[in-house]
């Protein structure tokens, strides 16, 4: 750079930069030297020293709270030095009215309090003024009336203040207040501030007793009005010259805006008197609208002022100026120039035309009609009893008719003869039987209302009769049609109030019926409904009958359908769907008879049809109508009918009615199934054993709550097993579940987890898969040896309802021994189990040979279940209790059955698992053979029995059971609760003794 | 020699309603009385003087049940327009509704503790609702039944419900279980008996059955009266030794309760009786018809 530099040639010198000198300096140099002071004053602006501008801000002209020309600093203002107010807080501070008011302001309160002539409005004190500026001019010019005018000839025009203010601004009469140009009202507005700072310098100073304050300030601005004094002065007062001539209020004045129009109007005026004054007068409306053409496409909006741009520089000059514009504001005048027109149409209406002198339009006169010599101007109704009637316009009310039948008969036939006969038959019965304690009812005794009731009902039906004969009469007027009679054409039925959909209650029956009767009558009246009237194939069972023609006209109608109704509500699914199918085919048979003898009467042909498709449904009716009498026996056999739910209460609802929560820490229990199924399948129990529902449904229930509570008991065993010896593994209690159910995933998992921890595991867990396979089978295999037929894939397992079985039989004396057995039992099993322990594979060898071999193992199983239950610990439904409650107890189960199966070598430890599945099995059916008295009470207890154990379980072992679902927090707890289980383990039978005694603290 | 006992003579007539009288109830302790009916008010009375106390209006459409708190400090209805009302007796302020029921609410009952209000609807379901807290959600819902819920009985620990479906169905809160008994009848009201070992169930056969709770046995059947298509409620005497029904044609039965023989029958109204409430102490009763008018009966 420095070398390209090198290379210029600088000529000349360079225009020196004057740093020093400001833009803003020269201006103002500038405006000092007086170029800007040609500028009309408001375009000047002010500046200081320095140039710079001394007003400027949001309001041009104003002034501005900036920061170089009014306060001190650049935050706007002069920084202070922090003053704690901690000594002199509190300090109440007395404001009062001058704290805020501006000097002059102050200036005016200290003054006297007076009228001031800027505030006189009425202009007393301007017109007095305004006097002595008459006089003062009178004076200096020529008059015609030589000599001082006196005052009653010449009066000074008196102006208001806003008047006087609007002309000092430059206001003149005749023009809008509002200039078209902006700079005019600027300089309307400067003009007015002017005015009125002048003004009130000069009240000021016009009062003698003037403060001080603004006394040197007057002398100079007192010669401002002076000077505008001759521009007012030599104007004659416009209100002199326009007296008041309209109806309008004082003071308003319609032109105000519009001022064009006032010339417009007084040209108008002026029109009729004179012609000549038109020139001046166009002249002056020209004078007095500045802007007065507009242009006339162009409009103004509502917002705009009239600017310059809005003339209509190419107009002529007159073209709008001529359009006449009515005046609203004198509705009079047109009306009055009317009927001056109305006036002159008799002489001549148009130019050109005459007024005809001989119209032919007449008023056409009728003359009235001649009265009948024989008429009477009084008029006679046709029957006297119509006069009775006016008067009851309200009908009694709807009284039930008295018990007495006789009375009720006697008021009745009264009514109608009275009705018939008029009221002078009543007032004669009344007479003559008046002791006659029958007739009290004419007395306003017992059963007056039913009579009054009766009686209005009967004239109501004679008046219609009446009328219908009258109408009969009138040959020409059309028979008036009410909806009834043309219903009746139609073959509509009336709407019954008889409700006999009587499957629900009294509202929605209402609603049943009414679409009933709604489907009834929206039908057709046909023939139709005639013949299934008459055809009645089901004329031994009312009842069947009935739901055959409800069928039919649900068949052929559609429309609304109210649901089966009480008589078929009864009925089994299978029932109805078979009756359903019956009845299709007797409507089939009974149309094709129709469509083929059109002719013959219905009775006989559905006699015909009868002898032909007879067959075809007798027997099936016959079938039916027994299968009814059989649904009759059951619906009394059968009801009332018990089930049971689990329903599980909302935490806060068990709150509010200060219970605990059954469910306290439970997962949300699973939807209830409530399938066809479940019910299809159960149906048959319970209606041979309507007392067993309950315990079967409790039992279902039961084992659901069960199943959380084994699970941790598995879980534990498996414990035991790890540690011992894996003797055995505790199947959850649901058999089908664990078969079925996704729950093998969750075995799956915690057994590949086990194989992880523990290679003994891993026998256990091909155990436990074997397990499962073996009690499929052996499920089957049970099931066909118990008769029943075992679905695939159906929870029938699940369901505990199965039927009291062979097992029933099994012999109880065969107790005796086994409890001796299990007596050794226990002592044998370690040894027993032991043995197996090293060989895992031939014991998996084993279980493939035991399952051919299942055949046998029920009944042993059975046997076993009745062994153990009433050797181990006494009597029936309590023992079952306690084996609910203590899964130890099923581990001594299955010592036991070990200890039977040391004998037969064949049988392993798996099948000795599945055998305690059979065991709780046989217990369920045990439970559901208790006697149903017991049941009720039993189960009370058994809920007791299951919240205190829920409870202590909770309690006992990690509080939630949400964490028993959960399959790691299962591992860690076994790990970790594993030893003393182990310990436990051991000592069977004092763990035993230990249960019973904490039963017995419990009870 | 019971028949004396019965409560056959009427002493006041209370008239105001506008229209059908849908349910006449008395408080607890027997001293008032509340009606309501289609003409959309509830009417409180003073039965044993026969006064008329106070009107409730808010209601859209009919109120068809209302029941009183045990303090009588607020009431509860229902009705057509599918709210639950809260009011307060003295102002006659509703201070709450619940809303929730897709249909008519046929009955409301209040717990013991006036906590919570329970209603049945239309909607073949049980709602239940907080009173304490501000919410207007119902704190359970419970939807078993299969067709209009009609009645219900609250006892401390159980919900008993009725329904159209043929079911008296008992929720026990403490246990967690439903008990279901199936009549095989619509069912139209229930009443507990005063031991509370009894539900008395008014079917649409025109029986009326009277279920042991604990077994679930019918322990006994009581016809005569007409209820085929109304909601006619029944309910035991005071003492427990009679059943006490209205009929659709006007009159009262009586029933011995364990013979099931008719002991009284008496026209009461002049058209169907809608509502029989008995006093918890007293041997008195009302009754209430569509003939707007609701009845005291006394011994």
């Amino acid at each position: 750079m420095d070398s390209d530099e090198e290379d210029f040639v600088f000529y000349g010198t360079p225009i020196e930069r004057e740093e020093d000198v400001s833009s803003r300096k020269k201006k103002a140099v500038a405006e000092a030297s007086g170029q800007l002071r040609t500028l009309p004053a408001w375009k000047q602006e002010v500046t200081d020293e320095e140039g710079r501008r001394r007003f400027h801000g949001a309001f041009t002209g104003g002034f501005s709270a900036g920061y170089y020309n009014t306060v001190g600093s650049k935050e706007g203002w002069t920084p202070q030095t922090f003053t704690s107010s901690r000594k002199n807080r509190a300090e109440v501070k007395q404001q009062s009215l001058f704290n805020f008011l501006d000097d002059d302001e102050k200036a005016e309160m200290e003054g006297r309090v007076g009228t001031s002539m800027q505030y006189d409005t009425f202009g007393f004190t301007s017109a007095e003024l305004a006097r002595k500026q008459a006089e003062k001019e009178q004076k200096q010019r020529p008059s015609a009336i030589p000599g001082p005018v006196p005052d009653e000839v010449v009066l000074p025009v008196t102006e208001s203040i806003g008047l006087t203010l609007l002309q000092k601004m430059g206001w003149r009469h005749g023009r809008s207040i509002k200039s078209s140009h902006t700079d005019s009202l600027y300089n309307a507005k400067r003009e007015a501030r002017k005015a009125f700072l002048a003004f009130s310098f000069a009240d000021v100073d016009a009062q003698p007793l003037g403060s001080g304050l603004v006394e040197d300030a007057t002398d100079n601005i007192v010669d401002l009005p002076t000077d505008d004094g001759s521009q007012f002065s030599k104007k004659t007062p416009v209100y002199m010259l326009n007296p008041k001539q309209d109806l309008h209020g004082l003071g308003y004045d319609p032109y105000k805006n519009a001022p064009e129009f006032r010339e417009k109007k007084r040209s108008r005026l002026s029109e009729s008197t004179q012609m000549g004054h038109q020139d001046r007068v166009l002249k002056d409306s020209l004078f007095g609208f500045k802007s007065g053409r507009v242009a006339p496409g162009f409009g103004v909006g509502a917002l705009e002022d009239l600017d310059v741009e809005d003339e209509d520089v190419y107009a002529s000059g007159y073209d709008f100026e001529e359009t006449y514009v009515e005046d609203v504001e004198e509705p009079s005048r047109p009306k009055v120039e009317n009927l001056k027109m109305l006036d002159r149409k008799a002489h001549d209406v148009l130019p050109g035309f005459s007024a005809a002198t001989k119209s032919d339009f007449q008023l056409e006169r009728f003359d009235p009609p001649v009265i009948p010599q024989n008429f009477v101007p009084h008029h006679k109704f046709a029957a006297p009893l119509e006069s009775d009637n006016m008067a009851p316009n309200l009908p009694p009310h709807v009284v039930p008719p008295p018990g007495d039948n006789n009375l009720k008969i006697l008021i009745e036939g009264l009514a109608t003869l009275v009705a018939r006969s008029g009221k002078l038959l009543e007032d004669l019965s009344r007479e003559k039987n008046q002791f006659n304690p029958l007739f009290g009812f004419l007395n306003g005794g017992e059963g007056h209302e039913y009579y009054a009731r009766k009686l209005w009902e009967e004239r109501q039906k004679r008046n219609d009769q009446g009328k219908q004969q009258l109408d009969a009469k009138m040959p020409r007027k059309v028979q008036k049609m009410t909806a009834e009679s043309r219903g009746q054409i139609l073959g509509e039925k009336p709407i019954e109030r008889s409700l006999r959909a009587a499957n629900s209650s009294g509202i929605s029956a209402d609603a049943i019926s009414l679409s009933s009767n709604l489907s009834d009558t929206f039908t057709k009246p046909a023939s139709r409904n005639e013949l299934l009237e008459s055809a009645k194939p089901f004329q031994d069972d009312p009842a069947k009958q009935e739901r055959f023609e409800q069928f039919l006209k649900e068949k052929y109608h559609g429309g609304l359908r109210p649901k089966d109704g009480s008589g078929a509500s009864n009925m089994s699914e299978a029932a109805r769907a078979r009756e359903r199918l019956e009845f299709e085919s007797v409507a089939n048979t009974i149309n094709k008879g129709k469509l083929g003898k059109e002719s013959i009467p219905p009775n006989e042909l559905f006699s015909s049809t009868l002898a032909t498709a007879g067959l075809q449904f007798t027997p099936g009716a016959a079938e039916l109508a027994k299968f009814g009498q059989d649904d009759g026996i059951a619906t009394t056999s059968m009801y009332p009918k018990r089930e049971e739910f689990q329903w599980r209460p909302s935490p806060i609802l068990c709150k509010r009615f200060d219970l605990i929560d059954p469910y306290m820490g439970k997962p949300p229990p699973p939807p209830r199934a409530r399938g066809k199924l479940d019910s299809l399948i159960f149906l048959p129990d319970s209606v041979k054993a309507p007392k067993l529902e309950d315990d079967v449904s409790g039992d279902r229930r039961h084992s659901r709550q069960e199943g959380h509570i084994e699970e941790g008991k598995e879980m534990v065993d498996q414990e035991i097993e790890v540690d011992a010896e894996p003797e055995n593994i505790e199947r959850p209690v649901d058999l089908y579940k664990a078969i079925f159910s996704d729950d093998s995933d969750d075995e799956a998992e915690t057994s590949n987890q086990n194989v992880a921890e523990d290679p003994q595991k891993k026998v256990e867990a091909v155990n436990t898969t074997l397990n499962r396979l073996i009690a499929g089978d052996f499920l089957e295999s049970l099931g066909k040896e118990l008769g029943l037929e075992v679905p695939t894939n159906m929870p029938c397992l699940e369901n505990k309802t199965s039927n009291p079985a062979k097992k029933d039989t099994v012999p109880i004396d065969l107790t005796e021994k086994n409890i001796n057995q299990s007596a050794n039992g226990t002592s044998s099993t370690s040894d027993a189990v032991g043995a197996d322990l090293p060989d895992p594979v031939l014991a998996v060898g084993n279980n493939n040979q035991n399952i051919s071999r299942e055949g046998r193992s029920p009944r042993e199983g059975t046997i076993d279940i009745n062994s153990r239950k009433n050797g181990g610990r006494g009597t029936g439904t309590e023992s079952y209790r306690d084996d609910v409650k203590k899964n130890r107890f099923e581990t001594e189960a299955q010592t036991h059955i070990h200890a039977k199966a040391k004998g037969d070598q064949h049988r392993s430890k798996n099948i000795s698992s599945s055998d305690d599945e059979i065991d709780r099995k046989g217990r369920r059916r045990h439970r559901s053979r208790s006697p149903a008295g017991d049941a009720s009470s039993d189960s009370s207890e058994d809920y007791k029995d299951r919240r205190s154990r829920s409870r202590k379980k909770r309690s006992s072992q990690e509080k939630s059971s949400s964490k028993r679902h959960s399959k790691h927090p299962k591992h860690r707890r076994r790990d970790s609760r594993s030893p003393s289980r182990h310990s436990r383990h051991g000592s069977e039978k004092e763990r035993r003794e230990a249960k019973r005694e904490k039963r017995k603290y419990k009870d | 020699m019971t028949d004396v006992q019965l409560p056959k003579q009427k002493v006041h007539v209370l008239e105001g309603h506008a229209g059908a009288v849908l349910a006449a109830r008395f408080n607890s302790n027997g001293e008032y009385a509340l009606s309501c009916g289609k003409d959309r008010t509830i009417r409180l009375w003073n039965p044993h003087r026969g006064i008329h106390i106070k009107t409730y209006k808010a209601h859209g459409r009919e109120v068809r049940d209302v029941h009183v708190t045990q303090d009588n400090s607020k009431l509860c209805s229902c009705g057509g327009d599918r709210q639950v009302f809260y009011w307060d007796v003295s102002t006659g302020h509703v201070i709450r509704k619940f809303r929730g029921h897709d249909s008519e609410v046929n009955a409301v009952k209040f717990n013991e503790y006036s906590s919570v209000v329970v209603s049945a609807g239309y909607d073949k379901s049980l709602r239940v609702w907080d009173c304490r807290s501000r919410s207007t959600e119902s704190i359970q819902i419970i939807d078993t039944f299969l067709d209009s819920v009609m009645s219900i009985c609250l006892t401390k620990t159980e919900i008993i419900a009725g329904s159209v479906d043929g079911t008296v169905r008992t929720f026990d809160i403490r246990v967690g279980r439903e008990i279901s008994d199936n009549f095989g009848q619509p069912v139209n009201c229930i009443s507990l008996s005063n031991d509370g070992n009894c539900i008395l169930a008014s079917c649409l056969d025109s029986t009326l059955r009277l279920l042991d709770r604990s077994s679930g046995e019918l322990l006994q059947e009581y016809k005569g009266h007409i209820c085929k298509s109304f909601k006619t409620d029944c309910c035991l005497t005071n003492s427990d030794a009679h059943v006490a029904g209205g009929s659709e044609d006007g009159y009262i039965y009586f029933w011995d309760l364990v013979d099931a023989s008719v002991v009284s029958s008496f026209r009461a109204h002049d058209l169907v009786v809608t509502s029989v409430s008995y006093h918890p102490k007293e041997s008195c009763m009302i009754t209430s018809s569509v003939d707007s008018t609701v009845r005291v009966w006394k011994a």
